[in-house]
């Protein structure tokens, strides 16, 4: 994780190299929307689910091929949990922030689109120590996918629209000790907004 | 295959197959480990059920702990083990210093007569201390007239050994008995036994206290 953050750091500081011109860096604010972390079953069906996340995305790439790039891309979320029982209650179980980072790849589909691939880490940084989060956040890895469409505002500027599909499998430290076995898997999907530079 | 297909391939091929991986649900444990915590009482109609737990809306009950014997310490410890058996906010408690607003009072002594004592903690296997919780109900027999009293004494001098250990375990259990688990468990490693000698919830005492507060209890508790 250090070394990706360091390498994050590194492909930025770039920019005051001779990489200056060739490197692409993109920031975006949006929403996440996501599956539930967990479904259990006492007496009725639990559900635990993150409210939609405000999402800040900040990204870099360097062209690896005449069409292709590849780049770094570090999003953070932050929102309300809660778990929603079936016919029951909904509790509010705080707050938790997500951070991910993914290396991915870009290319064309068309004027002014392309997409995205990638994998990394997420990490999950719960406000409080309590419930599923009693021993603490996690960190899991993460895949995805997703399309962004450029459309030129000023001379080195773009304004870029993305959408975003991301996966991963969630466990804590927590429901492990609880025999919890296997993990949840989790779908988010973010729509974000903003800048780009560099690329033409 | 047109070029624009051939283009989106790697991102189909990236995104498609762990996709449907990523659909399973995590493998939930097995309740059934859970003991009986309901009381059943003869009434003149035959037998009736009695359970409770604390309702979201009076969250977090509110303890109060006399400050002798160490009681505030092993309530709070006590506090903290029931807060941590649940995973989904089903109970939140926070320990209070003024007793008129407390939801459960914790003081050292032997339980008085008077009241409904749902349980009355005998230790003969631990012999250092004895506890109790008292927890009276109105008129009709299924509201519960807070606050509900625990009571946990010394058998010996309190600084004799062994007796701050009983203290803090037995301080627990009647907590559990607060919490809504009005039975003992029949198994010796769970602390809710009648004479616990175990430090620590097991996980039958875990999903007995998840299963309490999934189930509709047949008390409410009155307005403090």
């Amino acid at each position: 994780m250090r070394a990706i953050l360091l390498l994050l750091v590194l492909t930025l500081a770039g920019g005051a190299s001779a990489l200056h011109a060739q490197v692409d860096y993109h920031a975006g604010l949006g929403v996440t929307w996501a599956t539930a972390l967990l479904r259990d079953d006492v007496i009725n069906e639990i559900e635990v689910r993150q409210k939609l996340a405000p999402t800040l995305v900040l990204g870099a790439a360097l062209p690896i091929a005449p069409l292709y790039h590849a780049g770094l891309e570090l999003a953070l979320t932050t929102s309300g949990y809660q778990s929603k029982e079936t016919g029951g209650t909904t509790v509010d179980l705080g707050t938790v922030r997500t951070s991910s980072i993914t290396l991915g790849l870009d290319g064309p589909v068309s004027q002014g689109l392309r997409w995205r691939a990638g994998a990394g880490l997420l990490r999950y940084w719960p406000s409080e120590e309590r419930g599923i989060f009693l021993r603490g956040g996690t960190t899991r890895f993460l895949a995805g996918a997703g399309i962004d469409y450029r459309r030129p505002i000023l001379a080195q500027w773009d304004l870029m629209a993305s959408l975003r599909y991301d996966f991963h499998r969630f466990t804590t430290d927590e429901l492990e000790a609880r025999a919890f076995s296997q993990s949840q898997g989790v779908q988010r999907i973010a729509a974000t907004i903003g800048l780009a530079r560099g690329r033409r | 295959m047109s070029p624009r297909s051939r283009r989106l391939l790697p991102l189909l091929c990236l995104a498609g197959g762990p996709a449907l991986l990523s659909c399973a649900d995590i493998a939930t444990p097995s309740r059934t480990i859970a003991y009986e915590w309901r009381r059943i009482v003869a009434t003149a109609t035959g037998p009736d059920t009695l359970s409770f737990h604390w309702p979201q809306s009076r969250l977090p009950v509110r303890v109060w702990a006399e400050d002798t014997l160490n009681l505030p310490a092993h309530v709070q410890h006590g506090l903290g083990r029931w807060d941590a058996a649940f995973l989904y906010g089903e109970f939140r408690s926070v320990v209070v210093s003024d007793s008129s607003v407390a939801d459960v009072i914790v003081t050292s002594g032997i339980a008085p007569k008077g009241g409904f004592s749902v349980t009355r903690l005998e230790s003969f296997m631990a012999p250092e201390c004895q506890g109790a919780t008292d927890i009276e109900l109105d008129a009709s027999g299924h509201q519960i007239l807070p606050p509900i009293r625990v009571y946990v004494d010394p058998r010996f001098e309190p600084s004799s050994p062994g007796v701050d250990a009983c203290m803090a375990l037995t301080t627990t259990h009647e907590l559990g008995h607060s919490l809504g688990i009005f039975n003992h468990s029949p198994n010796s490693d769970d602390l809710m036994f009648a004479d616990p000698t175990v430090t620590d919830l097991s996980p039958r005492d875990r999903a007995t206290a998840e299963l309490a507060y999934h189930t509709e209890p047949t008390l409410t508790i009155a307005p403090r």
